[in-house]
This record gives structure tokens, sequence and C-alpha cells, in this order.
């Protein structure tokens, strides 16, 4: 109840007026949070629209609720309004209602914010109240009490700081939202109904005279019942139409958190699936890594390799070429394809590499060809080829792979060897098993003066031994025997001459032990011969000359001995004719000297039995022996004498004589002494040939050794001497030889004796077997 | 004197008995050790009879010897197996002769009596170029010096200037030495200075 001074009109309010205004209050509130909800989910151009409409909805709510509650207050006076100023309130309301909003609806809510905003909004408020207020015309002045007034604008004030955060608080959309929201409406709706209130009590009405009606209407009580209507009709709408949307919004949201989830899902699977992918990725990349390096490995291997590498498809335009090649040749693998590769050929080996090559090629056999190439530097190389096709399984060439492997080290060697085997100072060959040649070496072509073909087969002996020495069956039993063997003949040179060469043949066998070939060596011995054959000659001279000065000194032996007991007898008897001759002859000398006659000739016999003696019995050993291996011995001994004097001998020896003890060296000097007495008796003759025989046969004593030569022979005059002592026929002999060589056998148990013949001599002698003796 | 040297006993015996059968003196030895070339022997005329073939050292050996130690004793060979180099190498070492074994009697006995024959000579000579010594080495320094000079044909001024004295004071060196040497003349002074020769430059 408002009191004022007795002069004031006491006014009265209508309460279910004002009910309804409170009403209009909290739905107002109400529809404020719900909207404050809207205009925070909307963005953009419907954030705006929603903004507008809410504000329009919400300050006609609150302007409703000020002007019914100014309806409820009834004075004792008519009260029209100026409809301008209410609508000029009315605007007031949008607008603070707007600010309310948008303050609400921002994202965040700073207390800064919250105060200016509830400033201003609480400042719309009052000033909607107190231009509704100023609106009324009423034959009365209004007064205000101050303290109510501001007391009414900070509650206003409040009141819009409490609803902003409210507002902010309920504009999510929650499980409890509706209820809350009540709530918070109904608070609202009160606390701005209490500020309404607060402000009409501030008010006083002081009766004047009547005001200005210009533009002032009389709220009949349908209008005031319009206005309510219209407002709740607009209220509600927009809580509808909140509703709706957020309804709508709600499933809008809800179909957005399914698709959400779904999507999320469907995320999870695809990042599933993508790792995998990835995963997959990565192993293939590694994969593919691995492979790329394996092929690069391979590259490298097939680049760097110290082998030239290529390969054809099978039509034999090679296409592939290594690095090693390419960097030899200095061409790109481009310039080398088709028959590019024949550029680097030798003129000399192009025909015969590519007839081959296509020979193969057409053939698909392997191919492998020595041939030269030319490199980067101009030279050229020996390079081994090689190719093998590579077939599918029925067999059809895919491709050709090859090799070229650089033997220019081993063609040098080869041609060094070459070089040596044609320049070395011996003929070198090469033979197959039975002994025909297949192959000469330069050297000795050149110095038979034999083409190659003249030289092949047997043509090496028939074509260019001397005569006397194409011994073919001995040559072939050297080869048939398989063994390394050294062989001597007369090689007959371009120019005719002949010169002795020594043939060493080596044998080279399989696994099977069989001769496979053989090679061998021709070396010129002529001069090494001619030198063997002077020293041999040398040698003979000087035995020669050591016999005779052996024998001169045995002469001069035996003379010395024999002749002194010889001076003594021809000087005693000397002596004794003196004194026979003299008148007086000194008898007892005389006697004397011709005792002294007697005695040194009977001295003299004695010397020569003791030298013939010391000839025969010096240091004999006696040992068992074969006569056949003694005469071996001396032939040994004898050949170059024999020769020497170009005297054929022949030996006929019995196998399967019989041992026989005696002196070897006795019976060597026995055979020795006859062999050299046929020799120098066969020396004058002229005869030809100059043939000795030597022959030893089982006889009833023992041995028979026989000595035959082809000479002049011994007169039968002189064959009863020639074993006498000092018989000699020879200049240089001293005639002891057959003489001690009789004393020999017959001191060995045999007998020694010539045969005579008509033609030559013979001389045998036996020697007792050890059965015979025994 | 007739030594034989022979390693035969039975030939030095027939030879022994040989040469005393004509009235030589023999003496007899074995070996060419057993003749020792130092030893005195009766100052008469002798030879050597040796064998080429001795024992030890050889005959043709012996008679090289025998030349160091400047025996000259004339040397008779006799050999039982001579050849003509050792024939040749003894006659020209001064063998009298080369006898073969055997030889017949008078040639060794011929050979012998040349070989007297020549020691006798030499004996002889030697003995005049003994006494011819004695005769020189009886002069004065100055005489010898002189008496060469005369021999060598200068004239009595001329060695007067040389030794640095008169004329007459040569003259009288001069007589002195003739009568010293037994000199008759000139020419019998240069013989015997000849004769003396290398005993001459030997003092000198």
């Amino acid at each position: 109840m408002i009191i004022s001074a007795n002069v004031a009109l006491t006014g009265s309010y209508d309460y279910s007026e004002v009910a309804r205004s409170v009403f209009i209050a909290i739905a107002a509130s109400y529809a404020a949070l719900d909207l404050a909800g809207r205009v925070t989910a909307a963005r953009g151009r419907i954030r705006l629209a929603w903004l507008g409409g809410g504000a329009t909805a919400m300050g006609i709510g609150i302007w409703a609720m000020h002007f019914k509650g100014m309806l409820a207050f009834h004075l004792p006076v008519p009260v029209e309004y100026h409809w301008p100023t209410v609508l000029a309130s009315l605007l007031m309301a949008i607008l603070a209602s707007a600010v309310a909003l948008y303050v609400a609806s921002r994202q965040k809510l700073g207390l800064v914010d919250a105060l200016i905003g509830s400033i201003t909004m609480g400042a719309g408020i009052a000033g909607l109240h107190y231009l509704c207020m100023a609106a009324m015309r009423l034959p009365a002045s209004t007064s205000y009490s101050p303290l109510l007034v501001a007391c009414s604008i900070l509650l206003a004030i409040l009141f819009s700081l409490i609803a902003l955060l409210m507002a902010f608080g309920l504009r999510e959309e929650t499980r409890w939202s509706i209820p809350r929201r009540l709530g918070s409406a109904t608070v609202m709706g009160l606390a701005v109904s209490a500020m309404h209130y607060t402000g009409m009590a501030a008010a006083h009405f002081i009766p004047t005279s009547p005001p200005d009606l210009s533009h002032a209407v009389s709220i009949s009580p349908l209008a005031n019942n319009g206005i309510a209507i219209v407002t709740l009709i607009v209220l509600v709408a927009a809580s509808v139409t909140s509703s709706v949307d957020r309804r709508a919004s709600g499933e809008v949201r809800q179909l957005n958190l399914d698709l959400e989830r779904r999507v999320a899902e469907r995320t999870l699977q695809l990042e599933a699936v993508n790792q995998a992918l990835r995963r997959e990725i990565a192993e293939r990349e590694q994969a593919e890594e691995a492979l790329r390096r394996s092929e690069d490995r391979l590259r490298l291997v097939i680049d760097t390799i110290p082998q030239q590498i290529w390969s054809s498809p099978p039509d034999g335009s090679l296409d592939f070429f290594n690095a090693q090649w390419l960097s030899f040749k200095g061409f790109t693998q481009e310039e080398m394809q088709g028959q590019g590769w024949q550029r680097t050929l030798h003129p000399d080996d192009r025909e015969r590499v590519v007839r081959a090559w296509r020979e193969s090629v057409a053939k698909g056999t392997p191919y492998e060809q020595e041939e030269r190439h030319q490199g980067a530097n101009g030279q050229y190389r020996w390079f081994l080829a090689r190719g093998v096709p590579l077939r599918d399984s029925q067999g059809q060439i895919i491709r050709w792979y090859g090799t070229n492997t650089d033997i220019e080290d081993r063609k040098e060697a080869e041609g060094r060897l070459r070089l040596v085997i044609d320049t070395l100072p011996a003929m070198v060959w090469s033979k197959l098993p039975d002994g025909s040649a297949d192959f000469l070496n330069q050297r000795f072509l050149e110095y038979t003066g034999l083409s190659l073909k003249e030289g092949l087969d047997w043509g090496w002996m028939f074509n260019a031994f001397h005569p006397e020495d194409r011994a073919e069956e001995e040559w072939r039993a050297a080869f048939a025997a398989g063994e390394p063997f050294e062989k001597e003949a007369r090689l007959r040179r371009a120019d005719g001459a002949y010169r002795w060469f020594l043939f060493r043949g080596v044998p080279q066998r399989d696994e099977l032990g069989h001769v496979v070939k053989w090679y061998g060596t021709s070396t010129d011995i002529e001069d090494r011969r001619r030198a063997e054959e002077a020293l041999l000659e040398a040698q003979d001279k000087l035995a020669h000359v050591t016999r005779t000065q052996a024998m001169g000194e045995l002469a001069a032996t035996i003379a010395h001995e024999v002749n002194q007991p010889l001076t003594a007898i021809v000087t005693n008897a000397n002596f004794s004719l003196r004194q026979l001759k003299s008148s007086n002859p000194n008898l007892d000398e005389l006697r004397a000297a011709i005792t002294e006659i007697v005695n040194d000739g009977t001295r003299a016999s004695a010397v020569i039995s003791r030298i013939r003696g010391l000839l025969v019995t010096g240091s004999s050993r006696r040992t068992e022996l074969e006569i056949n291996e003694i005469i071996q011995d001396v032939i040994t001994l004898l050949r170059n004498e024999l020769t020497r004097n170009r005297v054929q001998l022949r030996t006929e020896l019995a196998a399967n004589l019989p041992r026989v003890q005696g002196d070897p060296v006795q019976l060597q000097q026995v055979l020795i002494n006859l062999i050299l007495n046929a020799i120098e008796a066969m020396r004058l003759s002229t005869e030809q040939p100059r043939k000795l025989v030597i022959s030893s046969a089982n006889n009833s004593d023992g041995v028979l050794v026989q000595v035959q030569d082809y000479g002049p022979g011994i007169e039968p005059e002189r064959a009863k001497l020639i074993f006498e002592p000092f018989f000699t026929t020879k200049t240089e002999g001293i005639g002891m030889g057959l003489s001690i060589s009789r004393s020999i056998i017959e001191s060995h148990g045999g007998r020694l004796w010539n045969v005579p013949l008509s033609h030559g001599a013979l001389f045998q002698f036996t020697l007792p077997s050890d059965r015979i003796s025994d | 004197m007739v030594y034989v040297v022979d390693d035969d006993p039975s030939v030095r015996s027939a030879i022994k008995r040989l040469l005393e059968s004509v009235g030589l003196q023999v003496e007899l030895f074995g070996s060419a050790q057993e003749f020792v070339p130092g030893k005195t022997r009766p100052n008469v005329p002798s030879c050597l009879v040796v064998d080429i073939r001795l024992p030890g050292i050889s005959g043709l050996d012996f008679q090289q010897e025998l030349a160091k130690a400047n025996v000259h004793i004339p040397i008779i060979f006799i050999t039982g197996h001579g050849d003509v180099p050792m024939s040749v190498r003894a006659m020209k070492s001064g063998a009298v002769e080369f006898l073969t074994k055997p030889f017949r009697d008078q040639d060794l006995l011929d050979a012998i009596q040349l070989g007297l024959e020549k020691d006798r000579a030499r004996r002889q000579r030697e003995a005049e170029i003994a006494v011819l010594q004695e005769r020189f080495e009886s002069l004065t320094q100055r005489e010898r010096e002189v008496i060469t000079m005369v021999v060598a044909g200068k004239l009595n001024k001329q060695i007067a200037a040389e030794i640095g004295t008169t004329e007459n004071t040569v003259k009288v060196h001069r007589s002195r030495a003739m009568e010293k040497m037994q000199a008759q003349s000139l020419a019998d002074l240069v013989r015997m200075v000849e004769r003396l020769q290398v005993s001459v430059r030997t003092i000198l």
C-alpha cells in the first residue's frame, strides 16, 4: 500500500491482474532461458534470427508483465496512456532482452561481461518500467521516492545478473533442464515482479489538472486481456518453436552422435585397416627395397665381376653387355647391341667369330671361341668367349648367356711358350703312341728343311735320319716299351750335312697307364759327341802310350834283368878266351870265370821264369764268376777301341753257362790281350768289314771261349812260336802277351790254343767249371 | 885306376877279372852312394864304369852329381836297355862312351883306355895350372896389376899413367913379375895368364 501525503491519491491493486502479470513474468523468464539455449546452439544467421526472435518474444513478455502490472494498479482517477511512450518502452524491453540473450549465449561468461550485461539489462528493464510510468496520463503528478527508485534499479540489475547467470548455466540441454528451467523461470519471474512492484511503490500521484490526453489511449479490459493473451501466445510460440527446434536439434544431435559414433567406429576400423595397409605398404616397400638392393647387388656383381658378361635373345642379336665389357670397349649399351658388338673384333677374327656365333645360334650348341677385341685404348686383347643357351621346359631357347674371359696373358704366355718352343736350341716334338709324329717344332723343320707334312708320321725318321741310323725296328720297340728313352741318331741338315742328335722321349699316360702321347726333344750332340770321341781317342792314345810305356819299362826291366847275367857271361867268356890265348894262362881265374858263366846262364833262365811268374800270379784273387759277364765287361772296356778301328763286333754268348772259379782281372787281361791282338791284326788289313766274333759255349771241361778275327791270320811256321816268351810279330810288342795269357789260363786249370785257319785267326780257351773241378 | 859301379856282383866281378887281366887297377862299388865323391883317391889317371840302372840314384843322375861336386872323372856308361835319348843325354854330359850290355870286351877296354888318357891329360893340365897359380900368387898386388894390363896389350906409359907411377917403375914391376912367372917371353906370359884367366879374374 502506498501511503503518501494526505493529498496523494491512493491506488489499489487488482490482484488477479497482479497474478496474471507474475505468470507472464514467469513465462517470459522461461522463454528467455529456453531461448538462450537456442541462441547458444545456433550459428550464423540462424543465431541472429533466434536472437532477434527471442529478444522480441522475451521483450514482449517483459513489457507485457510490466504493463499488466501497471494495469493492475488502479487509481481513483482515470488513467490513460500515451501510446508512443508505451511503444518506446516495448522497444526498450526488446533491446534489453536482446542484450541479455546475447550475453547469455556467449561461449564464455566472464565477470565483467556478466556485470556489463546485467547493468545493461537492468538499466533496460528499469528504463522500460519508468517509461511505462511516464506513459501514464492521469490527472495527477507523479513523484518518485528516490530511495525506492534506486532500490528498484539495483534490484533490476541484481535480478538481471541472476537471470543471466541462470540462463548461461541452463542453456545446455540436459536431462533436468526443463524442471530446472521452470524453477529458474519462477525465481526470475518473481524477481522481475518484485522489482516492478518496488518501482510502483516508489511512485506517488498527486492530483493535478487533467493531463494532456493527446496520443493517449485508455486501456480497456479487453485490450488489457488482449495484451496478456497476445503476449502469452508470443511466448508460447517462442517456447514451442524453441522446443521444436531443441528437439529437432536434439535429434539431429542424436543423429549426429550416432553418426559420429559410427564415423568414429568406421574411422577406427579404417584406422586399423590403414594401419595394416601402412604396415603392408611398409613391408612391401621394405621388400621392394630389399629386392632393389638385391638387384643392385646383382647388378653390381654383374658389373664389377672381372669378366665380360653378355646376353642375347634367341636370334643372336646381343642386347646386354655388362659394365666390364662396355668400359673395356668404350661403347655404350646401345652402340653394342644387335650386330654392334662385332665392331670391336679384330679384322682377322671377325669372319671366323661371326660364323661360329651364327652357327651356334642356328644349332643351339654352346659357343666357344678365342677372339681378339679392341679395347677403348685401341689395343687388342684375346678373350675366350663362351655362350650357353638357356632353354625353357620345351627345350626352346629363351636366351643366350655368355662371358668373355680375358686370356691375353695366357695367350701371351702361349705365344711366348710357342716362341720358346720354336726358338729354343732343341727340337721339340710330340708323337702318337706308335711313334708317328704329330708335332714338330720350327727348329726341327728349319734344321731338316722338311715341311711339317714331310716330317709327320714317320717322316721324321725316313726323311731326316742318316740311312745307317734308320733302325725302324729299334725305334718302334722303344715306343712300344712305353718307357722314357734316350736314343742317338744322325739327322740330315737342310744342306745335307749330318749331325748327331740325342732323342729323348717321355710318355704321357692316361689314368689307365696307357701311353697317349710322347713328348720329346732332339738335342744336337754333334759337338759333344765329337768332343767325347776326341776325348776317348785322347784317352785311348794316352792308354796306348801308357801301355807302350809300361811295356817299354817292362822290356827295360826284363832286358836289364836278363842282360846282367848275359853281360857277366859274355865278359867272363871273353876273359876266358883271352886267358886261353895267353901263353901263360891263369887257370884258377879261368876256372872261376867259367864257373861264373855257368852260374849266370842258370840265373838268366831263372830271371825269365821269375818275370813270367810275376806277371801271371801277381795278386791273384779267385772268385766264382760268369764268363759272359767278364766278356761283357771287356767289350764295354774296349767298345771305343772297336769303334775307333771300325771293327764290327758280334757276340754269340750261350745262356746257362756253368760258373767258373777265377780271377776276374786276370781273365779280363787274357780277353783284352786276345781282342787287342785281333784288332791290331786287322788294323793293317784293308779288307772290310773288320769283323770280330766273341762267343762262349758249353764244353765238356766247362766253358769254351772263342775270339775270332778276320785279319791276315797266322803263318803256319809262326803258329808254333806265338806262345813263346818274347816272340812277337809286332813292332811295339815284347812278345809276352800270349805267353802270359796261356800261363794265366793254365793257372786256372784251363787251356789256351790257336786253331789254324785259312783265313783270320781263332783263339780258344777253356775254363773248368766248378762242377768239373769238384 | 878304374872304378866300376854296378849293382850286379857277377857283372862287377867279371869286369874286374877282365880289366885286371890287362893290368888295370880296379875298384868295385855296388851303388853310386858307395862311391863318395869327396873321398881322397890315388892321384893317378882314373875313369868310371857306371851302369845306368842303379839302385838309388841312376847312373845319369850320378854323373850330374859328380859334375856338381867338380869331380871331372871320365865316365863310361854300360846299360842293359839303352835307348837313344838316354845315350844322347849321357854323351852330352861328357860321357866317354855308352855301351850296351852285353858289350864286347875290346869295346870296354878301348873306352877305358880313352878315358884314362883323357884323365891323364886333364890331370897334367890341372897340375900346370896349379904351378902357374902358385907363381901368380907369389906376385905382389902391383905386379899382378901390371902384368894383367900388359897382357891386355897396354903400353908401359899407359900403365904408369893409370896406376900413377913412372914408366921405369912399371918396367921394374914387369920384369920382376916375368921373372917370378918364369916366362921366357911376353908371348909366354900372355899364354900363362890366359890359362890362368878364370883364376886371375877371381883374384882381381
